[in-house]
């Protein structure tokens, strides 16, 4: 496949590191410098220009091409060039934006561009996940947070707890969730009523955020749920991470050292607790109990000032600290200090940049166990067989309808209960089964 | 005139003049109810229409050439001070003219006449009804066109108001809030609230009018009826009646009750609400329901005493209770019984209401509510702030922050409130010491609170079935500049009188 890539910066270079081995790539930038570096270590095309300019890209050759990344960082001139490359040509367009607005437009339509992600609410909704269900390896949110798909591994020595070892029609699951797969070694299970979930095992889980966090109690009922978290640095990341973590209903306390930035914080988020403090002093730690809160994420703007923060709170004695890292490098210095989470915004945006859509009605895809699974998100068309159907008398397809979405509400689906035209459906599908899937609904 | 000023002077005349010629042609209606009634003091309506156009027209002139100069907003200071000072003056002119028995010296004439136009109710006549029918129409009137506010009229109308107008709507009617526009324009906005204004005045009028048409409440006459509408709609108090309300049947009073809940709400969440039809709006108002809950509160604590303690008993005293607490706190002041009797409970929570005021951007007057939600506000601020030095809260309003500068300068309205409470009723004292009037300490403070929160009747002798008769042309004067300050919110009088509002 022809790709090209526009932005030679962090993002880009991290596409072009995990897709160039497969692809053609082109990389477009203002910068030669970049460029060339890029040129030295991977075998891509390059071109410089001002990639806003229909000159520029023609010259990366459009019109050949069948995927086009904007991933600047400069999210204006992403969506012009992503407006010029629909006009220019037929590649499905991906956009990388920091503006949560811009999201919500293109969620709405409004935008007309195949892609569109934030760096702030993917990295947001990652920290989300590892707070929110401490235990989860991997998180996905559908249908605006009310469907989460959830992979747990299970604690060896795990159970007496009414799940781990029972079987499931007989297990005391959490309400309005679904256990949709099992994997246990090299065996992947589509689990029936008649299978257990056993210590060792890694399962996927579909369900209500609220069935989510129980399970994470449920499985790993040696550590303590996060109910309560300090957010250091107001800036939009800090922001973001904090209206992800409002809405699942955790407790969120800012510390920001300027004082108009704190006043704005506060202002934007009334359920907020704003201090304007430094994120380096003992004292207001001591004066403010920060020590006893379980989490705190570190989104300030230098690497530097995170980790003296993050190993400060730790030994203050807070027990789970998330620092998020400008580059590579902090990553390494981070798990040296102590720091127990890092994460780098720019390799989040990039991995979520790599994944892209094949059918126009799958608003999200999730790619879990190394692209053996997907997740689709689909409408029920009129003339599906499947629609007024009762689940029990579903044929099989080597797929779970794991959550329906009918009028804004999620419903995760019982035997006797009937798929409609119209539902929006969350399935969990083996890859190879994905097209007969999407055929079928 | 050449004197470097920081002050346009000339350009807040100008605008003086202007309303004061928009004002003279308000004289008709007196007149014609006088030439309708057969009363011979038309003349004096007509007379005092001329000065009043010709004293505008003059004005304008004068500093016409200075149109164009924009009124910023200093000179708004000035004018608002200006313009509740001088239309009394006008406003006041029948009454010295006619030369009746009552009301014709002028420090009488024109206390009545501010408390007409300040919508305050405190009357100087004992006996209302030996006044002409024309004079009564009148003082109702000037309730009527003071308690919207010939501000708000000529924001409306006057041309030259295009850039000032915002200023003087928003110490008009906003209060601490920043003022939210009804149309495209502040003007528009004028327009639509003095448009509502008069509707809600002819509805008043039709329904007062079919009760006393329908033979349900036999004393409501048509002129009974229209002129307690344009009394309630500005949250006036002025009756035709001596005994105000009471004169009336239950249904009347239950009716006037509900007017005065409505035109005590703020006119710009009224409008979205009426004309709009946003409910959703009045549902989510913080004022709003701290207003009904004092009402209520109030009331509730009057009752208890009023039916307890044996003053009225069944409905009458729920009704009494409910109708006395609403018309205090919205700075009404209609009476359907003689308050002025009943215990300390009743009385005291009386008192009290007075400083609540009805909600900001209504025509009442008082401290208004929003100011004591933003107050309790601030308070709990102060003390969380007290554990957690390093918080920062912001205090919002119906969910929208409120400008700290805004706080502050609450904070100095309230303080500056009372102190001038505290100045006015030790002014009464001290005075009723020398006039021999027998003032006791509590009908000193109730009546500084009544006048100066455009309340109106008082305890004691100025009591619901009394007047301010009594009191000496000192203690006169002493509760017109109370009133004065109160309409305009005292500081804009505060602020003209510091050196540094006439600097450069």
């Amino acid at each position: 496949m022809r790709i090209v890539v526009l932005g030679a910066g962090h993002v880009g270079r991290a596409i072009v590191d995990a897709l160039y081995e497969e692809h053609e790539i082109t990389v477009i930038d203002t910068n030669a410098d970049r460029l060339t570096w890029l040129a030295d270590r991977y075998d891509v095309r390059i071109v410089e220009g001002n990639g806003t300019t229909k000159r520029v890209i023609r010259e990366a050759g459009i019109q050949n091409c069948s995927l086009f990344i904007a991933s600047t960082s400069r999210e204006e001139a992403n969506l012009v060039s992503a407006m010029l490359v629909k006009k220019l040509s037929g590649a499905r367009v991906i956009v990388r934006t920091t503006s949560v607005e811009y999201l919500d437009a293109w969620r709405e339509r409004e935008i007309d561009v195949d892609f569109m992600v934030s760096s702030e609410l993917e990295t947001a909704n990652a920290i989300s996940g590892l707070i929110g269900i401490p235990a989860a390896r991997q998180t996905d949110v559908f249908a605006d947070g009310k469907v989460q798909v959830v992979e747990f591994d299970v604690p060896d020595g795990a159970g007496g707890n009414g799940v781990v070892g029972r079987k499931l029609r007989d297990a005391e699951l959490p309400v309005d969730s679904k256990v949709v797969s099992i994997i246990r070694g090299d065996e992947r299970i589509m689990p029936d009523g008649g299978q257990r979930v056993l210590a060792g095992d890694r399962i996927v889980v579909i369900g209500s955020p609220d069935a989510a966090r129980q399970w994470s109690r449920v499985i790993s009922h040696e550590r303590q749920r996060v109910d309560d978290i300090v957010i250091f640095g107001g800036g939009r990341m800090g922001t973001t991470i904090a209206h992800v973590l409002l809405d699942r209903g955790i407790r969120v306390r800012f510390v920001e050292g300027r004082l108009e930035r704190a006043r704005e914080v506060a202002e934007e988020i009334p359920e907020a607790r704003v201090f304007n403090a430094s994120a380096f002093d003992s004292e207001f730690f001591e004066r403010e109990r920060i020590g006893h809160t379980t989490a705190a994420v570190f989104a300030l703007n230098d690497d530097p000032g995170n980790l003296f923060s993050a190993v400060l709170a730790k030994s203050k004695g807070v027990q789970l600290t998330i620092a998020l890292a400008h580059d590579q490098t902090s990553l390494h210095v981070y798990e040296r200090g102590g720091v127990d989470v890092a994460i780098n915004p720019r390799q989040v945006i990039a991995e979520e940049l790599v994944r892209f859509g094949h059918d126009p009605r799958i608003r999200q895809i999730a790619m879990l166990d190394d692209d053996r699974f997907e997740i689709l998100d689909l409408t029920v068309r009129a003339e599906s067989e499947l629609a007024g159907m009762r689940f029990d008398q579903m044929p099989e397809t080597g797929s779970v309808i794991g959550a329906i979405i009918r009028n804004g509400d999620a419903i995760i689906p019982h035997s006797k209960d009937i798929l409609r035209a119209g539902d929006r459906v969350i399935v969990f599908v083996e890859s190879r089964r994905a097209s007969t899937v999407e055929r079928i609904l | 005139m050449k004197r470097k000023s920081g002050i346009e002077v000339g350009a807040a005349l100008d605008l003086v003049g202007g309303v004061l010629k928009w004002m003279a042609p308000a004289f008709l209606l007196p007149t014609l109810v006088a030439i309708g009634y057969g009363e011979n003091v038309w003349w004096a309506f007509v007379l005092a229409g001329v000065i009043t156009g010709v004293a505008g027209y003059a004005l304008d002139q004068i500093t016409g050439d200075k149109e164009g100069a924009a009124v910023t907003p200093r000179e708004s200071f000035l004018v608002v001070a200006l313009l509740w000072l001088l239309i009394p003056i006008f406003g006041c002119l029948p009454y010295i003219l006619a030369g009746g028995p009552q009301l014709s010296r002028p420090i009488d004439a024109y206390f009545e006449a501010v408390s007409g136009f300040t919508a305050t109710g405190a009357t100087l006549v004992p006996t209302i009804e030996d006044l002409d029918r024309s004079m009564l129409f009148w003082r109702q009137l000037s309730h009527w066109l003071g308690g919207m506010g010939i501000i708000v009229l000529a924001v409306a109308i006057l041309p030259r108001l295009r850039i000032g107008g915002r200023q003087l709507l928003q110490s008009e009617l906003a209060g601490p809030t920043e003022i939210e526009k009804l149309g495209q324009t502040i003007r528009e906005t004028a327009r639509r609230l003095w448009r509502l204004y008069v509707i809600l005045t002819l509805i008043a009028i039709l329904v007062l009018g079919f009760l006393g048409v329908s033979g349900i409440d036999d004393e409501m006459t048509f002129f009974d009826a229209v002129g307690h509408a344009l009394s309630v709609v500005a949250l006036g108090g002025f009756s035709t009646r001596t005994i105000s309300v009471a004169a009336f049947s239950p249904v009347t009073q239950y009716v006037l009750l509900v007017f005065m809940i409505i035109a005590g709400i703020n006119f710009l969440r009224l409008y979205r609400v009426l004309v709009q039809r946003r409910f959703d709006v009045l549902a989510r108002d913080e004022e709003l329901r701290l207003y009904l809950i004092l009402i209520l509160l109030g009331s509730i604590l009057i009752g208890v005493e009023v039916i307890g303690g044996g003053y009225e008993s069944g409905e009458a005293g729920v009704r009494h209770s409910l109708f006395q607490a609403t018309a205090i706190l919205t700075t009404t002041g209609f009476a359907t019984a003689d308050y002025a009797q009943w215990g300390p409970i009743a009385t005291v929570t009386l008192l009290l209401l007075m400083f609540s005021g009805a909600s900001a951007g209504s025509t009442g007057g008082g401290i208004k509510i929003i100011r004591h939600l933003l107050l309790f506000k601030l308070v709990r601020r102060e003390l969380e702030q007290t554990v957690h030095r390093e918080a920062i809260v912001p205090i919002r309003a119906n969910n929208r922050v409120v400008d700290e500068k805004a706080l502050r300068s609450l904070i100095v309205f309230v303080l500056l409130y009372l102190l001038v409470f505290a100045i006015g009723s030790l002014g009464l004292v001290i005075d009723s010491g020398r006039a021999g009037e027998g003032l006791s300490a509590f009908e000193a403070f109730g009546a500084a609170a009544a006048c100066l929160g455009n309340v109106g009747p008082a305890f004691g002798f100025a009591g619901p079935y009394g007047s301010f008769e009594p009191f000496s042309d000192l203690s006169t004067l002493i509760c017109t500049v109370l009133m004065w300050l109160g309409r305009v919110e005292i500081i804009p009088v505060v602020v003209i009188l510091t050196r540094a509002y006439w600097r450069s």
